[in-house]
């Protein structure tokens, strides 16, 4: 029989410890909450430091400073950032920060428009020209509702009488998609139960009562 | 009836904790074996990778962490295995930040174990963690080796032959994404839409609603939403190999088949909650209409 080794013991703990909520709010549940903070933080730092600010900036320079001098630049901004601490020339910060914003809406600008607008946009152009089983049970249903709901939410003009109806179709279209979102999600959470069960019942009480 | 209702409607929700516990645990303990029935999207992923060539390259990104392990680690070691078994060489990498490359680290060590002739840096490589994902992917496209100059264990990718001749992500034929949030959004909209290189996503149940919207939109290969998905590969790929069938039927190990048993347990188990507390809602409404009147 092998027992389970500490570092199980030491995660049952903390499952148990996070789980001890669902009873009530309790010093455990608070001491695994802080833990999992601390350690996720710090672990955020040293990955970042080992796996990006090493390999891509400090080793280019120390190797070979001329081919790679224009990394300076980069390295600077990122340590400008951190001028917000000092009052006196905080203001610098901001320089850095407007470059890292310019460059963020650069890339999402057309990463928005060809990667979701356009491609979707062009898919939702459906042909209902045919009347075989495809059209009626998906293309009409999938027109419709992408009409209504786009309805739903035009919000420029009074609804009358006609658009409250199309924008109630809307609705209907909404709350099914919500009602599926809801489905996945539960399903998401149960996944995560489940792992963790896994790992209580085959990962320490197995081993420990000797079916391990 | 009405001392009933009333009852059911003020019912210590620990009680409902306590139940879903029993029927997520019960099952752990004693399989019951539920089949798992597969979806176009499974299948089009999996097709796909079948249809590859030994020597081919795939890109699995680990972009998901800890919290939705259950999820993702059997979607991730599905299509790690199908690649081996198929001899298509793997490139591995992590843009989530919070553990995303322990998991790649455990995945990768976990899977290679199972095919001993495996050598790393010829047949895979594990290139690390990169913050700043949408900005890496578009360095991808350009040159490789300025985005990842090293591998997680420090070696300069011109020293790995895995990486001769590959400089850019438009030479790798597919990107497998295993992801739990909006990392995966990012291969279809930086990768797919503006270098062309096909993806799959593997997401987790929350985030697959979102990413339908990109599968039926042609921007996808095919999609693995949640553990349902994942156990449908597993599935497949059981029936597809003797071998694996084997493995998934015999290891004490965690499966995404095993835990879909405690999945539809407890999906019956709500199902009969919402009924339940509907009616209770619905009678004890009338029954104080009734006495209003």
């Amino acid at each position: 029989m092998q027992l389970p080794g500490l570092e199980t013991w030491i995660a049952a703990f903390l499952t148990l410890a996070c789980m001890s909520f669902l009873y009530k709010d309790n010093p455990f549940f608070r001491f695994a909450e802080s833990l999992f903070a601390g350690i996720s933080l710090g672990y955020f730092i040293g990955i970042t430091l080992n796996q990006t600010l090493v390999p891509n900036l400090i080793q280019p320079l120390h190797r070979d400073f001329a081919q790679n001098w224009d990394l300076l630049v980069p390295g600077l901004l990122g340590v400008l950032l951190y001028m917000r601490y000092v009052p006196k020339i905080g203001w610098i910060s901001r320089y850095a920060l407007s470059i890292y914003v310019a460059y963020y809406i650069g890339l999402d600008f057309t990463r928005r428009i060809h990667g979701e607008v356009l491609p979707q946009l062009a898919r939702a152009i459906v042909p209902l020209t045919r009347f075989d089983s495809h059209t009626i049970f998906y293309s009409l249903i999938f027109s419709l509702g992408v009409f209504s709901v786009l309805i739903y939410f035009f919000f420029s003009k009074e609804q009358d009488a006609v658009t409250r109806r199309i924008a109630r179709l809307g609705i209907w279209f909404l709350m099914i998609s919500f009602g599926a979102a809801f489905g996945f999600t539960v399903m998401g959470r149960v996944a995560l139960l489940i792992g963790r069960l896994n790992f209580l019942i085959l990962d320490w009480i197995y081993p420990m009562v000797g079916l391990g | 009836m009405a001392g009933m209702l009333d009852k059911l409607l003020s019912l210590d929700r620990r009680w409902i904790f306590l139940l879903v516990l029993l029927c997520v645990g019960t099952p752990i303990v004693m399989p019951i074996g539920l089949p798992v029935t597969t979806t176009g999207s499974t299948r089009a992923a999996f097709d796909y990778i079948e249809s590859l060539k030994p020597g081919n390259y795939v890109w699995i990104s680990f972009d998901y962490g800890p919290s939705s392990a259950p999820e993702n680690d059997p979607m991730a070691e599905a299509f790690l295995r199908q690649c081996f078994a198929k001899k298509i060489r793997v490139i591995v990498c992590a843009f989530y930040p919070l553990g995303g490359l322990g998991l790649a680290t455990n995945s990768l060590a976990k899977v290679t174990a199972e095919y001993p002739n495996l050598r790393y840096g010829e047949d895979y490589v594990n290139l690390g963690y990169k913050d700043g994902a949408a900005a890496v992917m578009r360095r991808l496209g350009e040159d490789i080796a300025e985005a990842f100059p090293a591998d997680v264990r420090g070696t300069p990718l011109a020293q790995l032959p895995i990486m001769k001749g590959l400089r850019s992500i438009r030479q790798v034929q597919l990107v497998c994404s295993v992801a739990t949030g909006v990392i995966g959004e990012y291969w279809i909209t930086q990768v797919h839409s503006q270098i062309g290189t096909p993806i799959i996503i593997g997401p987790t149940a929350v985030a697959a609603p979102k990413y339908y919207a990109y599968l039926n939109a042609g921007q996808l290969v095919g999609m693995l939403g949640g553990m349902k998905g994942a156990a449908e590969y597993e599935k497949l790929l059981a029936a597809r190999y003797p071998d694996m069938a084997h493995f998934y039927q015999s290891t004490r190990g965690f499966t995404a088949t095993k835990g879909m048993d405690g999945q539809t347990v407890i999906h019956a188990v709500i199902i009969l909650f919402i009924l339940v507390g509907n009616v209770a809602y619905i009678m004890s409404r009338r029954a104080a209409q009734k006495k209003g009147a």
